[in-house]
């Protein structure tokens, strides 16, 4: 990648290519290949320009189109095979630092994250902030959705997860606890939605009771902040990047 | 001249917050009591399929602790 810092990657539904940026302020997806001779660089297609840098992208339920968000305070949809800027969503006040879309039962909305404190419900066809949360008390660095699709976590600088139900729109859980000082980086639920997994920046994972908002065990392993979390498609693990240089996979 | 500016650009800043405020408004909204039973009842319904809850049965675990063999 020519730039130096990579913020964003993410797959494409059908495995064949994945979508990456950073500082350069573009988002480029790459074709897979399995063969070693191909040069893979050189098929890179540049999918989205932004004026700031890229801070997380999500093919959406095709290969066909990307959602990303950006330093600029934008949230944009691309077409991957024009390069095309289909929609922008503007509303947030500072820069984005995530988003997640809805699963797929559920339509064409997603929510995302800001350094504004704020999170956003967004129609993808419109471009209209649908509902927008402002709980938090510093920047949101992390949105899943619940896998209903009724509500979504948050995980934010303020050491605090939170849980919003869309159809009540408003905060229905706070996860903290006085210990807790760091911030969350990272957030996930497992299959259910019963538990969430937070990724926090004093190296440990905080397991939370979704529906008690108690704590259930504490994760300690990695050697510097957990930076990213995902639980695997099929639930039975889950995987956390961190500033230590390592991947672990938790089961 | 440029507080003029500033001025009427917070005007239509604020003008846009009242909008999307209104928009917003209008919103249906439902109980909270009525969300967090229908989550929990998902949980619930999904909790037997999730196996970070339930456990994986031993001996479809690939990453078990295997137990030193002894021959008699």
């Amino acid at each position: 990648m020519p730039c130096t810092w990579v913020m964003a990657c993410a797959y494409a539904p059908s495995g064949c290519a994945v979508a990456c940026g950073g500082l350069d302020n573009k988002c480029s997806v790459y074709p897979l290949s399995l063969d070693k001779n191909e040069n893979l660089a050189a098929k890179k297609k540049s999918v989205a320009m932004h004026t700031n840098y890229l801070s997380a992208c999500s093919f959406t339920n095709s290969d066909m189109q990307i959602l990303t968000s950006s330093g600029d305070g934008t949230c944009a949809l691309w077409d991957v095979e024009s390069g095309q800027l289909l929609q922008s969503f503007h509303g947030h006040a500072a820069d984005v630092l995530c988003l997640d879309l809805a699963p797929s039962e559920t339509g064409n909305t997603f929510v995302s994250g800001g350094c504004d404190k704020k999170a956003n419900v967004w129609d993808m066809r419109s471009g209209q902030c649908i509902q927008s949360f402002e709980t938090h008390e510093s920047d949101i660095n992390s949105v899943r959705y619940y896998p209903s699709g009724d509500a979504f976590a948050s995980g934010s600088d303020d050491a605090t997860c939170r849980l919003y139900d869309l159809r009540a729109d408003r905060e229905v859980a706070i996860y903290s606890k006085e210990s807790i000082i760091f911030g969350v980086s990272s957030v996930d639920f497992s299959l259910s939605g019963r538990l969430l997994f937070g990724g926090y920046n004093d190296y440990t994972i905080n397991v939370w009771d979704v529906l008690k908002g108690t704590r259930v065990s504490i994760l300690f392993g990695h050697e510097n902040r957990v930076s990213t979390l995902r639980v695997s498609p099929d639930g039975t693990a889950f995987c956390t990047g961190s500033w230590d240089h390592t991947l672990r996979i938790w089961a | 001249m440029s507080s003029k500016a500033q001025s009427s650009n917070n005007l239509n800043q604020a003008r846009q917050t009242v909008q999307q405020l209104r928009l917003e408004a209008r919103n249906e909204r439902i109980k909270v009591s009525k969300a967090s039973a229908d989550l929990m009842n998902y949980c619930i319904e999904c909790a037997r399929t999730d196996p970070l809850l339930m456990g994986i049965p031993a001996s479809e675990n690939p990453f078990k602790e295997k137990k030193p063999c002894t021959i008699l």
